[in-house]
């Protein structure tokens, strides 16, 4: 199933992006790394920009909705993950805010920066366990076979690690191109790149 | 094409290698058997993968997906049948399958660690080369292209490189023999999330290009994502196969080898 298949490979790119930047403020709080501040704010603007304004809307469109019109078991967690999804705006700004902040005061401003990501972190644990462990099984179990046919095509038009819609639509971001980039310049040993490591 | 036609008439009627979407089939492996002294690692192993498709094997770790690659490849010796690109290999040997096309990147990378990162991969293209083609220069930007990383540290020694640098420079040496068909024993071993997304684009990437692809893999959900048809490898025996999305939904599969969730879930705990 296309859908399944590209909403597991968003999420563990999703997860990957926060293993990193979860990485990278360990060296730095263990004074082995300096921050490379261009690099933070790039993941957490592929965070903004991928998970918060094209994962989730997929999600509501094609799976959550059609599951909704098929079984009211799964309402309650239902309720919760669009309750957050419609807080994107609001929960990405606090990480932008906080990384802006700590690049403007390298000093004081890693500890909020990082209480700030912690709690971005625990969110999104919280977020895809609800997903994957409470209403995929129900997708699962309630989808009709044109509901999935539906899902399968939304999911397939628009899969930006694919490459789908970035070729199909002019002036976007290419985020398979970005995660790229991403992996580059992160350092070793979570990236490629050489990474500004004391000593 | 009588080594082709005679496989066929073999696997036909096999219940163990029915990868039924293969078109062309690049390699036939038929009731492969490995045995280390008395021990049997690999049993009536069989397996097909076509042209421009992705395969993978999964299973845990001492389940024989090393030996079958190795097997495959000649490293170590086994019984039983290897087609391989149309003809019937009686026993494989190393240096023929290399020559006729079949390259595999081992778990261990294998790199020459004093070496730049150009001349490992250009020894890559040696058997090319001794065959009297002449395209390594070509093949090598093609290589570049697809590993920018790699045309930075051209000069590097291979062995100052990271993990995750070392595995694609693996990679990138294997493609520059221009192979029809590349193992891949692990790629991401011991990587980090960020890179083992990486490395599995670019295999994806290897596949619209037309490269036919055999892929080993504890990772299983990253293997099972990327692949076309898997085989499911657990002390020495396939134990399961079919469409990788459909193994990738198969209960017994989730539950042995993808869990609740998943390994990503574990990366975002603190």
């Amino acid at each position: 199933m296309d859908a399944m298949r590209i909403l597991m490979d968003e999420h563990q790119s999703l997860a990957a992006i926060i293993h990193a930047i979860r990485h990278m403020i360990g060296e730095i709080d263990a004074g082995r790394l300096r921050p490379d501040h261009k690099l933070l704010e790039a993941m957490v603007h592929y965070l903004d920009a991928y998970p918060e304004k094209r994962h989730h809307p997929k999600e509501d469109a094609f799976l959550f909705g059609p599951l909704r019109a098929r079984t009211h078991d799964a309402d309650a967690a239902l309720d919760r993950l669009e309750a957050e999804h419609a807080q994107a705006d609001a929960r990405i700004a606090v990480l932008e805010a906080a990384v802006k902040g700590y690049a403007q005061d390298p000093v004081g401003g890693f500890e909020a920066f990082k209480t700030a990501f912690n709690d971005y972190a625990a969110f999104y644990r919280n977020h895809m366990m609800t997903e994957e462990r409470e209403v995929l099984p129900q997708i699962r179990k309630h989808f009709t076979a044109e509901d999935w046919a539906r899902a399968n095509a939304g999911f397939i038009a628009d899969d930006p690690l694919g490459g789908t819609r970035a070729s199909a639509r002019a002036g976007e971001e290419d985020f398979a191109q970005i995660f790229s980039r991403l992996v580059a310049a992160a350092p070793a040993p979570i990236g490629l790149g050489a990474g500004p490591y004391k000593g | 094409m009588s080594g082709e036609n005679a496989m066929n008439k073999q696997t036909q009627g096999s219940a163990a290698s029915s990868n039924a979407d293969a078109k062309n089939p690049v390699l036939e492996v038929k009731d492969l058997c490995v045995s280390y002294g008395k021990v049997e690692a690999l049993t009536d192993a069989s397996l097909t993968v076509g042209e421009g498709q992705i395969v993978t094997v999964i299973g845990p770790n001492g389940a024989g997906k090393t030996t079958m690659l190795s097997a495959i490849m000649g490293v170590l010796g086994s019984r039983g049948q290897v087609a391989f690109d149309g003809s019937v290999e009686g026993v494989p040997e190393v240096e023929r399958m290399v020559a006729r096309g079949m390259t595999l990147v081992p778990e261990k990378r294998e790199l020459f660690g004093e070496m730049s990162v150009e001349d490992n991969l250009v020894l890559g293209a040696f058997q090319r080369y001794r065959m009297g083609k002449r395209d390594h220069a070509q093949t090598l930007e093609e290589v570049y292209a697809l590993f920018p990383r790699l045309k930075e540290r051209r000069s590097q020694a291979a062995g100052t490189m990271s993990g995750g640098e070392r595995q694609m420079l693996a990679v990138g040496r294997a493609l520059m023999a221009k192979p029809k068909l590349l193992m891949l024993d692990e790629p991401s071993l011991g990587l980090a999330p960020l890179i083992v997304r990486e490395i599995f684009r670019i295999i994806s990437e290897l596949r619209r290009r037309g490269v036919s692809i055999l892929l080993v893999e504890q990772n299983a959900r990253a293997a099972l994502q990327v692949a076309d048809y898997a085989y499911v490898l657990e002390t020495g025996q396939i134990a399961m196969q079919g469409p990788a999305h459909e193994l990738a939904d198969d209960p017994r599969v989730i539950e042995a080898y993808l869990g609740l969730g998943g390994k990503h879930q574990a990366m975002l705990s603190t």
